[in-house]
């Protein structure tokens, strides 16, 4: 049986995903998704910002009548009323409504109380242990924190948060009816929420969201609502997932970087870029990237693509590509980045978190190496024990001494 | 009205993007057609030399989410957006 690279070999131990190994990227060329539906695959950097930014390809596209089947388990990211699945003057609506709270300036006023955050959660992992688990002391907490602050989020429990997340980005390891049971629960949170917050509209990003969409005059409710949960969601999985892969790396491959990393919060930063453009969120599953559809014929790295097709954009490849990265996958962590890296997407759907994100990110692996300098893992890589289920994977535990 | 506006005159603004910070979003050509165009790169580059104060053109450097674009005073070079 040959196996895609990129993918868990049956009864192996899944690897880390800083070891994930993928093919080289090249033109774009056909595929086919395991329901048959076919597919472009596209992995050259270029040729991905292209997909990215041209308004030919689009999201609404992929659940228009016409459009073939993607997966066998919808979730979030297929639901036709999130933020990710309009396109043009639609999208500039919508996304206008949150914009503002995530624009640099508006992330940096957050970073004084972030970095409050950090230092209580490394306080309390330090009094804890050795050994302590720093997924749940940590990688978790962390972003869970920083978006329920955002959002006012008092009364979520965590758990429960977590649960219809990970459902939310469920892979096809869900019943279609867990996952639509899960996202009509999550739904009627949000709506509850968006209720609440217009009775008492308070200083936090629902009603500053629900604001500006009132000012705007014409959002469809149900976009709101698909809306709140995405911003839950996107909140705080994502980074969640890549710190604790990052954290899997840096401590078992890494050690010279973790003790600069704490040294230097500046250099953090810088290679909080590499991290993110060199671990990805998951290895490819039912689909191979980030899909989008023509509207028109395209020709992307010299290969016409027609009206009507699937797109899969490998920002996993891309991000490695040597055109661009003559490094590969990992060379100086500390280095400036060649390029923007395609974790956080390009053009319309440009991650909205990505400067919360690599804020997060830089706070919280400096401080904690800035404490724990000799911070190293308890137990070896291939006994972690992995959190599956969505479409991202990140250590489930991950015990660490010092 | 005074005779044709040449640069510096009352009022007139100065567009810059910053390319190598633009990832393309499209946001600022959405919110202020005349000022802003897409390359076939896909990143931003302003219209005109000069332009006019307008909400749409404030709104685009207010939004930029990765904050590549700067609005100056033509005359004074004061940054009139983003402000806040």
């Amino acid at each position: 049986m040959s196996v895609t690279p990129g993918q868990a070999v049956p009864g192996q131990p899944l690897v880390p995903l800083h070891c994930l190994r993928f093919a080289e990227p090249g033109p774009p060329r056909q595929a086919a998704l395991p329901n048959g539906t076919p597919v472009w695959l596209v992995s050259r950097h270029r040729d991905a910002r292209q997909v990215l930014t041209d308004p030919a390809f689009g999201r609404a596209l992929l659940y228009a009548p016409d459009a073939p089947p993607l997966t066998s388990t919808p979730n979030l990211l297929d639901d036709p009323d999130s933020l990710l699945n309009q396109d043009g003057p639609d999208h500039q609506r919508l996304r206008r409504t949150v914009q503002r709270a995530f624009t640099p300036r508006a992330v940096a006023r957050w970073r004084p109380w972030v970095a409050s955050v950090v230092e209580q959660l490394v306080d309390d992992l330090v009094k804890s242990g050795p050994p302590a688990d720093v997924v749940a002391g940590f990688s978790t907490p962390l972003p869970v924190a920083v978006i329920s602050r955002l959002m006012a989020l008092d009364g979520l429990d965590q758990d429960r948060m977590r649960h219809w997340s990970n459902l939310a980005l469920s892979d096809s390891s869900h019943t279609p009816e867990e996952v639509a049971a899960a996202l009509r629960e999550f739904g009627a949170f949000a709506a509850q929420l968006i209720a609440e917050r217009r009775r008492e509209p308070g200083e936090d990003l629902v009603s500053s969201l629900l604001a500006a969409a009132e000012a705007e005059g014409s959002i469809p409710e149900r976009q709101l609502v698909s809306l709140v949960c995405g911003l839950v969601v996107g909140g705080h999985e994502t980074t969640m997932t890549s710190l604790g892969n990052a954290l899997v790396y840096l401590l078992s491959e890494a050690p010279e970087s973790w003790v600069r990393l704490g040294t230097d919060e500046e250099a953090a930063g810088a290679a909080v870029e590499q991290l993110l453009r060199a671990i990805p969120l998951g290895e490819p599953k039912e689909l191979p990237g980030t899909v989008r559809r023509a509207s028109v014929e395209v020709e992307v790295g010299g290969v016409t693509i027609p009206a009507g097709a699937v797109v899969a954009v490998q920002s996993q490849i891309a991000n490695r590509d040597p055109e661009v990265y003559a490094e590969g996958q990992f060379g100086d962590l500390f280095a400036p980045l060649a390029a923007p890296s395609l974790t956080f997407g390009a053009g319309p759907h440009h991650c909205l978190g990505a400067w919360l994100a690599r804020m997060e990110m830089q706070l919280a692996l400096h401080r904690l190496a800035d404490r724990l300098p000799g911070l190293r893992l308890a137990e070896p890589v291939a006994d972690i024990d992995w959190r599956l289920g969505s479409i991202t994977r990140s250590p489930q535990r991950l015990t660490v001494v010092w | 009205m005074s005779g044709p506006a040449g640069p510096g005159a009352a009022g007139e603004l100065v567009v810059r993007v910053d390319r190598a910070r633009c990832v393309g979003t499209g946001l600022c050509a959405g919110a202020a057609p005349g000022d802003f165009q897409l390359d076939a790169d896909g990143k931003s580059r302003p219209r005109r030399d000069t332009t006019v104060p307008s909400d749409g053109l404030s709104d685009a450097a207010e939004f930029c989410p990765v904050e590549a674009i700067t609005v100056v005073d033509a005359a004074t070079g004061r940054r009139v957006a983003p402000l806040d």
